[in-house]
Formats: C-alpha cells, structure tokens, sequence
C-alpha cells in the first residue's frame, strides 16, 4: 500500500513539476494544484495507523486509522483550494492586462519596461546636468 | 497566559470585519491601525514577560496538554512577532497617509499579521504550516494589489515559487510527523534523536529548501528582485522586513531546533551557500541602477549571513542569527519605506537606515554585525570574519551608492511626499537609532533565544 501510495506521490509531483516549467500560466496552475493533491497524499499516507473510519461507534478489536493525519489532510486541502482560486483570479488579472497567458510574451514585455528603464535614468541624469550647465552659462 | 492568546484573538475579527468594509475610506484604514498598535503594546508586554519569566505556554481548548495544540512564546518567537508586527504597522501607516487605498490593503495586512503572530507564537508544527499560509497568501494578494500588468505577473511567479516551497514545507512535516509521531515542537525536538538518520537527513533537506526559497538564499532567489522592485513601496517593506523572518525563523527553529544534529552535519554546506549569497547579492546590488532592485539584492545578500550563523552554530551563533534577523528585518523595512519619498526628514531616514543596515555604530545594525563578529571569532573562523568584512563593506558602497543617486542629484523637481509618510519613515529610523543606543533588552532576548535552541536540541 505505501509502495503504491509513493508511486502515485511521485507521478503527481513529477507531473505538477514538469507542468510549472511550462511558459502557459494555466498549465503552471494546474502543476500547482497537482504538486498540492501530491503533498496531500503524503499526508494521508503518512498516518500511523490503518484501519476502520475514526468515527465512533468504533468496531471492538479492530485497528482505527489514524484521525490526526485525515485532519491535516482536510486542513491542507482547503488551504490548497484557497490557493488554486488566488491563481486563477491572478491569471485572469494578467490576461485582462496583457492580452495573454504566456510567460514568454510577458517576459519580452518586461524586457522593454527594463530596457526602458535602464535607458532612462542615465538619459534625465544628462538632461539635468545639461540643464544645470546651461542656467549656469547663462 | 491571556497575553498569548490576545494578540491573535483580537487580530483576527479585526481583519475579518475589515474584509468587509471599504478600505478605500481612510476611516477603515485608521482603524486597522488602531487595531494593530494595539497588538504591537500587549506583544510588547508579552515580550518583557518572556524576558523576565521565560517562555509562556497555553494549551487550546483546556485539552490535557500533549493533545491539544499548542501555543508557546519562547524568546526567539516573541521578538519576531514583536518585530513583524511593527513592520507591518509602520508600512500600514505608511500607505494609509500616503493615500494608497486598495479596497482590501488594511484588511490583507491585518490577516497578514494574524498569520505572522500566530505562526511565531505556535508550538505545534501542523498550526505552523496553517498561520504561515495565512500569512503567505495575505502576502501574494498584497504584492499584487493595485495592479498593472508586471506587478501581477510578478506576484503570479512569487505565488508559484513560493507555493512550491509550502508544499515541500507539508510534505516534510508529514515525513516528521510520521517519524516521530508527533507535531508538538518540543515533544519533536526530544524524539527526532532516535529516528533513522537518512530519513532525517531528507527532512531537513526538505525544510531547508522550503524555508531558503521564503528567505530569497542565492540558489533561490529568482522570483525576489521582480517582486521587491515592483510592488507597492508599503508592501515592498512589509515582504523584506516581516515575511523574510519567516524564513529565518524557521530555519532557526526547524533545523536548529528540532534536527541539530542534522544541521551539524550540513554545516559546511550552509556556510558555503551562505557565502555563495553574500557574494551574489552585493556583486549583483553594485552592478544595478534602480534603488529598489539594489535593496532586494541586498536582501538576498543579508539572508546569506543568517546562513553562515546556523552553519557555525552554537548558542552564540544562534543567539547572533536571531539578533542579526531582527535588526536587519528594521533596517530593510526603513530603506525600503524611505527609498520612494522625497523631501525634508526623508534622506536623513534613509542614511540612518543605510548605516544600519551596513554596521556601523550607534544604530542598531552595529549590533547584528557585532554578534556575528562574534560568532565567527569563536568558532575560530578566520574565513568567516574576513567575509563579514568584506560583505559589511561592499554594503556600505552600494548603499551609498543609491543615496547619492536618489538624495544628492541635483535638478530632480519631485514633489516631496506628503508629510505624514515622512513622520513614519522618522519615527522608523528612530526606532532603529533607539534600538542602536540602548540594544540590552535585544541582546537578552536574543541570548535568551540561542541558549533556548540549544537547549531545546541537546
């Protein structure tokens, strides 16, 4: 069971870890999510104990599974939840800004904000020295 | 008792019912910071308590007290939280006068601060991780707010990455948890002893990678200069001097606290990393012209000697990583408040900040640097002292560097910023001055923190 459970955490992390590097935003969301559904499984698997539902009446002489990981699992899914709807309204603020969810579009759009930048501060460093040679050649 | 259960029970209505009002009023926005001047006084209190009595416990919900969770303010947490949430106020004050309104600014930063408090004063690891993702995802929503388009792409990147830490984060603590068998930090700390030490190597491993990525260490410090360069300048201040002691806190507390022995064995490893940021951060910071790009380099390169700390560690060292966290958290909060204003007071704040920040007596920062000289003279580490100096001066060049940049050119006709913002830069830089002059009570506190991490590990 716990071999099982490893393997299904390693695909879904590996999944939600190759979707991350992808340019698409919403691919890089949804890598987000799965990344979470993956430590959520880790929570589960994590329980010390197997057994019947941790809800009383309990059956006598069974093991009961343990409460305190299901607990942080629900816990972890709604902060995991919480998260996905955070994204997704940023996503859309990004696309109702720039028209697109790529990141490479985003990235060359900053690339000129940079460039402007960096061209301009040494451009009105000039233009303040020159106005001040001037007051004074005046 | 009550005093530790205060701060998050008065916070915390507080910010839902700020969620509710309109934050474009200014009314809303004084409230907020009623609110939280509030919890600064009775953290305060609860700060001198600590100091005089040691650590206040209280279990929730009356259960017997292996049960139910809970909270705990030892020296290291409460000077954290104390600090935190002074940031948090300054930089709310700040936009408030200011006239930066979002609708939801001071209901974020009070859920901000409810995270921050809480997650400093918890004693149970699983509450940890749910006040720390309060307090991160206040975070996101803050640095994306009032958007244009490259703020809300940086703020997306930042959530991602940092997301990616908290998942990590979770899953170490369900590998702890399964391990121990338990999530009450001291009960942890007594039981990771016995466990197999390749599974506590891949837990501390975990939080150190979770914890780096918060605290913006070179190898993962990517998504920091965009976020620090293009938030809101009251945002800027509150992500480099509350939520960058996150970071540092849980490096403290997890690896130096519950897996010791762990961290002694990737000691030479954190040092190296740590000095891999130093580097990066002040080489980085000299080569760049926007003064808020050079501040979040710095902030990289500030993080690295937290690192080099924990990697020397020993009561001293810890006791000086916490002092230098603190100071450092003022001193970065104070330059990024006052690198976007203009006018009277406002280059005076900035310079007491820069000196801060570079160590030089009377501020504050002296101390943090003067502890970390300290350390590293004890290990006997002639490496690590020469770095210090290295650092503390390539600080200063770059730091001075953006205040003649900004302060002494002539010909700039920028309005100067309204007074209000000015007075909360001064009162900040006053603070970090105050703090540099009469520093005993951070001293002892911080001490109080190193022995009771050492303590808490042996």
């Amino acid at each position: 069971m716990n071999l099982f459970l490893a393997l299904v955490v390693a695909v879904l992390f590996g999944t939600g870890a190759t979707l991350l590097l992808k340019p698409d935003l919403f691919r890089v969301v949804v890598g987000v999510v799965l990344i979470a559904n993956a430590a959520s499984l880790t929570l589960i698997a994590s329980g010390l104990q197997r057994g019947q539902a941790p809800i009383q009446p309990f059956i006598e002489g069974e093991p009961v599974s343990d409460p305190l990981t299901q607990a942080m699992t629900l816990t972890a899914l709604i902060i995991g939840f919480a998260v996905t709807a955070l994204l997704l309204a940023m996503v859309h603020r990004v696309y109702t800004t720039h028209r697109s969810v790529d990141l490479d579009d985003l990235a060359s759009s900053e690339r000129t904000a940079v460039e402007e930048l960096e061209r301009g501060i040494p451009v009105e460093h000039d233009e303040a020295e020159d106005h001040a040679e001037d007051q004074v050649s005046r | 008792m009550s005093l530790l259960v205060a701060p998050l029970a008065l916070l915390w209505p507080a910010a839902a019912v700020a969620v509710l009002a309109d934050g474009r009023r200014r009314a809303t926005g004084w409230g907020a910071v009623a609110v939280l001047a509030v919890a600064v006084v009775v953290l305060a209190a609860l700060a001198l308590r600590v100091a005089a009595d040691g650590p206040v416990e209280v279990v929730a919900g009356g259960w017997p007290a292996d049960v139910g969770i809970r909270l705990r303010a030892d020296a290291l947490g409460v000077v954290l939280a104390l600090v935190s949430v002074v940031v948090v106020l300054a930089a709310l004050v700040h936009g408030v006068v200011s006239g930066l309104s979002p609708r939801l600014f001071p209901a974020l930063m009070l859920f901000l601060s409810v995270g921050l408090t809480g997650l400093f004063l918890t004693g149970d690891v699983f509450s940890f991780y749910v006040f720390f993702e309060l307090a991160m995802i206040s975070a996101y929503a803050l640095s994306a707010l009032g958007g244009e388009g490259r703020m809300v792409s940086s703020a997306l990147i930042f959530a991602v990455v940092n997301l990616l830490g908290s998942f990590l984060f979770l899953i170490a603590t369900a590998a702890l948890y399964r391990a121990t068998g338990t999530l009450e930090m001291l009960a942890v700390a007594d039981r990771a002893r016995g466990i197999d030490p390749n599974t506590a190597v891949v837990i501390a491993v975990l939080y150190f990678v979770a914890f780096g990525v918060k605290l913006g260490l070179f190898p993962f410090h990517f998504w920091l200069p965009s976020v620090y360069g293009s938030a809101l300048p009251a945002v800027t201040a509150v992500l480099a001097g509350a939520l960058a002691n996150i970071g540092a806190y849980g490096l403290l507390r997890f690896e130096a606290g519950l897996l010791p022995r762990e961290l002694a064995l990737g000691g030479g490893v954190l040092v190296g990393i740590g000095t891999a940021s130093i580097i990066y951060g002040a080489v980085q910071a000299i080569g760049r012209r926007d003064a808020r790009e050079v501040l979040a380099y710095s902030a990289i390169g500030h993080a690295g000697y937290v690192l080099v700390a924990l990697g020397i560690g020993g009561p001293v060292a810890l006791a000086a990583a916490a002092l230098f966290t603190v100071i450092n958290a003022l001193g970065k909060a104070l330059l990024f408040l006052a690198v976007d204003l203009r006018g009277p007071l406002v280059s005076g704040a900035f310079a007491v900040g820069a000196f801060s920040v570079a160590g030089v007596p009377p501020f504050a920062g002296f101390f943090g640097k003067a502890a970390l000289f300290e350390a590293g003279v004890e290990a006997g580490s002639i490496p690590a002292v020469a770095l210090l100096f290295v650092g503390g001066a390539l600080t200063f060049v770059y730091l001075f560097q953006i205040y003649q940049h900004t302060y002494w050119r002539p010909g700039q006709d920028h309005q100067p910023a309204p007074a209000g913002a000015r007075v909360v830069v001064a009162a900040v830089a006053a603070v970090v001055l105050l703090v540099g002059l009469w520093p005993e009570p951070l001293l002892a506190l911080s001490s109080q923190a190193g022995e009771a991490l050492t303590r808490m590990a042996s």
